[in-house]
């Protein structure tokens, strides 16, 4: 019997407390030996790890492409790889290589499988897919069952037929359906990151509020402790209520710093809405066990009647280059607002001599308001400026070009009262201009209305 | 005195690609009070602090985490052109001058 199977008989025959190990928040970016030692010590029957997120912007989606590197990666797989095998519990792994993408989930799998070779580890692992398939989604889509996110623009036919990917939100449906298949690991495309540790207890008949609160504390790993840190964090779940304790000894879970963690990166404390339903915290009360531990109960599960998956698309809009440069001229400074359109215009006049005006591009001043949204109007000039010029067009040269003319153009522009006629511009380095290869945007934040929200994961059962 | 000398967090961060939610939380169930009774972080303060609509800011007290949460929709979706903050992390700067 494989490590699923195994829990699973296991916690029905005895209907004890479950503890799930929160082994990392963000697979890829190094995992707390010490912490995740002591995690495995308490015997947990599930680790479970976070690996991607929305937040990282529609590049890497896009592209197809981790945002971590591959070695910190094969590292901590072969942490958490190993250290599932030797408790023989299942290892659970979502949003698979940043953006949970098919091309995400083949280089988090290959390195997987590299890992098991090299340690010599053998298992059974399920995967899976989280991309939507076009078809359906031009079904739905003519069928009125998509709608925008947060004031998205309606979804056209373009944006499902050109996005270069296209990836659903899997909840708890695929992985439990994985977990009853008797595996002993589970890696997943893009998923909610509740789902991870959900879907265990779920199966095994916890209250879903409950084991859904605890996922949504514990897939950030310590985050929800003070001081907070990415160590694992232990969860021990029962009918009632659960309690947090990190597996880091200064980190302490207390009722505020747990209470306060529900306001990380959501718009609303008090709701967390799932493909299957709606979890309430209203009613959560947060006590404290001892000095490092809380206890959390009173959360409520709500399902619905109309099952939803969360829809992420990126869509290339052409090659990225930049320029980068310094300025301390106070009068260049004073002026740069004005100089740059003039510039722009300068440059156009120059690159579009024989071909059309087919690019963007921008110039930000770090140091006068390139971060803020509003800057105050009484705000004393800085001493000295970064300048970031920003071209996106159709072919990498193409972008190339308007960067490296901006560069000449700008280090020599004349403005009215300059003093310092030899040059506007310092270089940390030459050459000044970057080649950032493909830009993306999301073109697909929306919400796809289906019957059943678990039918569009496909799962697939390997031997590793 | 200002939020910034008061508050234990300022933090701000994507909700979404779409909203920006930003956090301000306190060490002491008093001083949520004070700001919370106070009209330093109401709708109409703080849309004229980010120069947007009223009707663009969520106020959300949260006691149990001795916390106000604000959510405001971003002007540019996280990662399209002309963004200048893709995770939403640095959007609290205004809020730190807040005279209580």
């Amino acid at each position: 019997m494989s490590a699923s199977g195994r829990v699973l008989a296991d916690i029905r025959r005895t209907r004890r407390p479950i503890r799930l190990l929160g082994g990392s928040g963000q697979l890829g970016y190094g995992i707390p030996a010490a912490a995740f030692a002591a995690g495995l010590a308490r015997r947990p029957d599930l680790i479970g790890c976070d690996m991607g997120s929305i937040d990282i912007g529609p590049t890497y989606l896009g592209k197809g492409e981790m945002a971590t590197s591959p070695a910190a990666t094969r590292r901590d797989l072969r942490r958490v790889l190993t250290g599932a095998r030797a408790l023989d519990v299942p290892l659970v792994i979502g949003s698979a290589g940043s953006a949970g993408a098919a091309p995400h989930l083949e280089a988090t799998l290959a390195l997987v499988r590299a890992v098991a070779q090299a340690a010599g580890l053998s298992f059974r692992m399920a995967v899976l897919r989280a991309d939507m398939p076009r078809p359906l989604l031009l079904d739905a889509l003519r069928a009125g069952r998509i709608e925008g996110l947060d004031g998205m623009p309606a979804l056209t036919e373009a944006d499902v037929t050109d996005a270069a990917n296209i990836v659903g939100q899997m909840g708890m449906g695929p992985f439990r359906r994985a977990l009853e298949a008797d595996v002993d690991v589970i890696i997943a495309g893009r998923a909610c990151d509740t789902a991870i540790f959900s879907a265990l207890p779920v199966l095994l008949g916890f209250p879903t509020g409950l084991a859904v609160h605890m996922a949504k504390i514990i897939e950030c790993g310590s985050l929800c402790c003070v001081p907070g840190g990415r160590d694992a964090i232990l969860a021990e779940l029962d009918d009632t209520g659960f309690v947090l304790e990190s597996m880091h000894p200064d980190r302490r879970a207390t009722p505020t710093s747990v209470a306060a963690h529900s306001l990380y990166e959501q718009a609303d404390p008090f709701t967390v809405h799932e493909p299957d339903g709606a979890l309430d915290l209203s009613a959560a009360r947060y006590e404290a066990v001892d000095d490092r531990r809380a206890r959390v109960s009173g959360a409520a599960w709500r399902d619905t009647t109309d099952p939803t998956i969360k829809l992420e698309g990126a869509l290339k809009i052409g090659e990225r280059a930049i320029l980068l440069a310094g300025a301390a001229d106070p009068r260049f400074i004073a002026q740069s607002k004005a100089i740059f359109p003039k510039l722009a215009e300068l440059v156009r006049d120059l690159v579009c001599e024989d071909t059309p005006e087919d690019y963007t591009l921008r110039f930000r001043v770090y140091g006068v308001d390139a971060v803020r949204m509003v800057v105050p109007p009484d705000e004393p000039p800085p001493g000295e400026v970064f300048i970031m010029g920003e071209c996106i067009a159709p072919t990498r040269e193409r972008a190339s070009e308007v960067v490296r003319a901006c560069k000449q153009y700008l280090l020599h522009y004349g403005y009215p009262g300059r003093l310092s006629t030899a040059g506007n511009l310092a270089f940390p380095f030459t050459p000044p201009e970057v080649s950032l290869g493909p830009a993306y945007r999301f073109n697909v934040y929306h919400l796809l209305h289906v019957a059943d929200p678990d039918a569009p994961f496909p799962m697939t059962v390997e031997q590793v | 005195m200002r939020l910034a000398d008061l508050a234990q967090v300022i933090r701000s961060k994507n909700a979404g690609p779409r909203r920006l939610t930003l956090d301000v939380m306190f060490a002491t169930d008093a001083d949520y009070q004070r700001v919370a009774q106070s009209p330093a972080l109401s709708r109409e303060a703080v849309a004229a602090l980010y120069h947007v609509p009223p009707e663009a800011v969520t106020v959300i007290p949260y006691p149990a985490g001795r916390a106000i949460k604000l959510v405001l929709a971003r002007a540019v979706m996280a990662g399209d052109p002309g963004d200048s903050d893709v995770y939403g992390a640095q959007q609290h700067a205004p809020l730190l001058g807040i005279e209580l």
